[in-house]
C-alpha cells in the first residue's frame, strides 16, 4: 500500500478515497472511481456514495461500520476497473448572448475575441461529465479550452436563471435551477437539467459527452 | 384535515432527511434539529421518520377538523389549544374544531409540531422534506401559507389518554467536533483560535449553513482543493477565513478546506442557537462521538420507559 493514506475519514460516518490529490485531473481515474461507486451503491450499510473531482466520499449508515467499510473500500480500489460508461452523447442547444447571455460580450472582450469566436470555441469542444454535485442536476464538465478560462464575477449575481450556461474559471456548466451565482453567463438552454418527478432525475450522468450547439435565436 | 388559518414566518414540512440521492446533487435536508423532531414524534407515538412542521420565528394558527394529539418540541413557544396552554416538550389533545395557536419562540430558534399519524406531503427522492431551493417535497416544495389545507395521515388509535411531557436537553453552546482532513494545513494560531476561542453565529445563516464570526482562520500554505463530497456538520473555511458549518440543506459537494466536523449528537445546538450568541468547539475522538450518540439513545430509552409507565 502507498505510504500516504489515500482513504481517510470525514466526520463520524464519512470515508474519502482520494488517490492522487496532487496529480493533474484525469478521466481514467474518474472512470475507476465511478466503478467503485457503482459497486458500493448496492450495499445496504452505505447511505450515500458521492463521486467528486477525482475523488469519492461515502457515508455509512452506522458509524461503527466505518472500519469494515474502509477495508472493503481498500479491496475494491485495488481491484478497480475503469467503468464502462454507456458514453451517451448529449447535445445542449444554447441561445448565446443578448438577454440570455449578459456576460458574452465581457468574455469576448477579456480574451480579445469576437462573440462569434467565443461561441465557436465553446461549441467545438466535447465536454466530459465528471460528476454531479453542488445542486440537483449540476454537472461538473471537463474540457473547456484554455482560451475561454475566465475569472468569476467578484460579486456574485443574486439570481441566475435556470438553464443559464456559464464559465467560471476553468469550468463551464449549466445552472439547473434559479440560484445565486458568480459565473460569467454566456447563454441559456431550454433543456431541463433536473426533473424530480422522473425516475432518472438528472439529464446528465457521469461519463456523458456533452456538446453545445447554438440555437437559431442566437444573434449573429 | 388541518387548515392553516393564519401564518407569519417560515414553516415547512420536514422529516429525518433523504439518503441515497447525494450523487444527484440532492441535499439530505430534513429537520435542522432532528432530535427535537424525534422527540415530538415519539410523544404522539409516531415512527421517528414521520413528517412534522418545522417552525421558525413568527406565528401560526391551525384549525383541526377531528380529534387528535399533537406535541410541540424544540424551541420554547407560547402555544395554546383553544384557551389551554400547550407546554413546550409536551403532548396534548386537540378536539375537533379547536384552534392551535403558536407564537414565538422566546428561547431557541426552531420548533417541531408533530401530529398523530403525521402530515401528508409530496414524497420525492426517498423523502418528504421540503427542499426550498429545488422547490420539491413537503407542501408543494414551499413554505406554508395562510389557507393551506394539510392532510393528516391516518394514525392508529392512541394507546395513551393523558398529556405527558419530556425534559428537553439543554443547549450549552459547546459543540463537540472531530478534526477535519485539512486541520493540519491551518496555521497554529488559527488552529488554537478554532478550538479555544468563542464564535458567534453571524446573520448569514439559513437551512444550508451558518457562517461564524470571530477569529480569521488562515492556512499555512495556499490550499487548492478539488471538489469533494460534504455533509451536514462539516465546517468549511472559505478564503475569507470565517468558518461555515454546513446544515441539512447544504450542497452535496464543496471545495473549501474542511477544518472539522460537528458531531451529529451536537449539531442541533447550532440550529437552535440565536444569532450573536457565542458558541465554542471542543475537540473529540471518534469514540467520544460514539459515546455522545449513546447519550441520545439513553435519553430516548428513558423517555420511552417513562411514557410506558405514565
Amino acid at each position: 500500500m502507498a505510504l500516504d493514506p489515500i482513504i481517510y475519514p470525514l466526520g463520524e460516518r464519512g470515508l474519502v478515497l482520494d488517490p492522487t490529490p496532487s496529480s493533474p485531473i484525469n478521466v481514467g481515474l474518474q472512470r475507476k472511481l465511478c466503478w467503485v461507486a457503482e459497486q458500493l451503491r448496492s450495499s445496504k450499510t452505505i447511505l450515500d456514495v458521492v463521486p467528486g473531482m477525482n475523488n469519492l466520499t461515502l457515508f455509512v449508515a452506522q458509524p461503527d461500520q466505518l472500519k469494515v467499510i474502509q477495508q472493503q473500500l481498500e479491496t475494491l480500489w485495488r481491484n478497480a476497473k475503469q467503468h464502462q460508461f454507456h458514453a451517451r452523447e448529449i447535445t445542449i442547444p444554447v441561445t448565446y448572448g443578448g438577454q440570455f447571455g449578459p456576460d458574452l460580450d465581457n468574455v469576448a472582450k477579456y480574451h480579445q475575441l469576437t462573440t462569434n469566436e467565443v461561441i465557436a470555441l465553446h461549441c467545438q469542444a466535447q465536454y466530459q461529465v465528471y460528476f454531479i454535485g453542488f445542486q440537483p442536476g449540476f454537472a461538473y464538465l471537463e474540457g473547456l479550452v484554455a482560451k475561454l478560462h475566465t475569472p468569476r464575477h467578484s460579486q456574485p449575481r443574486l439570481e441566475v436563471a435556470a438553464g443559464s450556461v456559464g464559465i467560471g474559471g476553468e469550468q463551464t456548466g449549466i445552472y439547473p435551477s434559479q440560484s445565486p451565482g458568480g459565473w460569467q453567463i454566456i447563454g441559456r438552454t431550454d433543456s431541463q437539467l433536473f426533473n424530480h418527478t422522473s425516475a432518472a432525475p438528472c439529464l446528465l450522468q457521469p461519463g456523458d459527452i456533452v456538446t453545445f450547439e447554438p440555437t437559431r435565436d442566437t444573434p449573429s | 384535515m388541518i387548515e392553516v388559518t393564519h401564518i407569519i414566518g417560515h414553516v415547512t414540512i420536514q422529516d429525518m432527511g433523504r439518503s441515497g440521492v447525494a450523487h444527484l446533487g440532492v441535499s439530505s435536508g430534513g429537520a435542522l434539529d432532528k432530535h427535537a423532531l424525534m422527540l415530538a414524534n415519539r410523544l404522539v407515538a409516531n415512527p421517528d421518520n414521520t413528517t412534522a412542521l418545522e417552525l421558525s420565528s413568527g406565528e401560526i394558527q391551525l384549525s383541526f377538523d377531528n380529534d387528535t394529539w399533537v406535541a410541540l418540541c424544540g424551541a420554547e413557544y407560547d402555544a395554546k389549544i383553544a384557551k389551554r396552554p400547550l407546554w413546550n416538550g409536551w403532548r396534548a389533545k386537540v378536539n375537533k374544531g379547536e384552534q392551535l395557536t403558536i407564537r414565538g419562540p422566546k428561547k431557541g430558534m426552531l420548533g417541531y409540531l408533530a401530529v398523530a399519524g403525521g402530515i401528508d406531503g409530496e414524497r420525492v427522492l426517498n423523502g418528504y422534506g421540503t427542499d426550498l431551493r429545488a422547490q420539491f417535497g413537503g407542501h408543494h416544495g414551499r413554505h406554508l401559507q395562510t389557507g393551506d389545507k394539510l392532510v393528516q395521515m391516518k394514525a392508529s388509535p392512541p394507546s395513551f389518554s393523558r398529556p405527558v411531557g419530556a425534559v428537553q436537553r439543554a443547549n450549552d453552546g459547546i459543540l463537540r467536533a472531530l478534526p477535519g482532513p485539512e486541520l493540519a494545513l491551518f496555521s497554529e494560531p488559527s488552529r488554537k483560535a478554532f478550538w479555544h476561542s468563542s464564535w458567534q453565529i453571524s446573520p448569514q445563516r439559513d437551512r444550508m449553513g451558518v457562517r461564524l464570526s470571530g477569529a480569521t482562520l488562515t492556512s499555512q500554505t495556499e490550499v487548492n482543493l478539488r471538489s469533494h463530497g460534504v455533509m451536514p456538520g462539516v465546517i468549511q473555511v472559505p478564503p475569507s477565513g470565517e468558518p461555515i458549518v454546513l446544515l441539512a440543506d447544504a450542497q452535496t459537494t464543496g471545495g473549501y478546506p474542511r477544518i472539522a466536523s460537528v458531531i451529529e449528537a451536537d449539531l442541533w445546538k447550532l440550529a437552535q442557537t440565536r444569532t450573536g450568541v457565542p458558541i465554542r468547539f471542543t475537540h473529540v475522538s471518534p469514540s467520544q462521538a460514539e459515546d455522545a450518540n449513546y447519550e441520545w439513545q439513553q435519553y430516548f430509552y428513558r423517555l420511552s420507559r417513562a411514557m410506558d409507565a405514565s
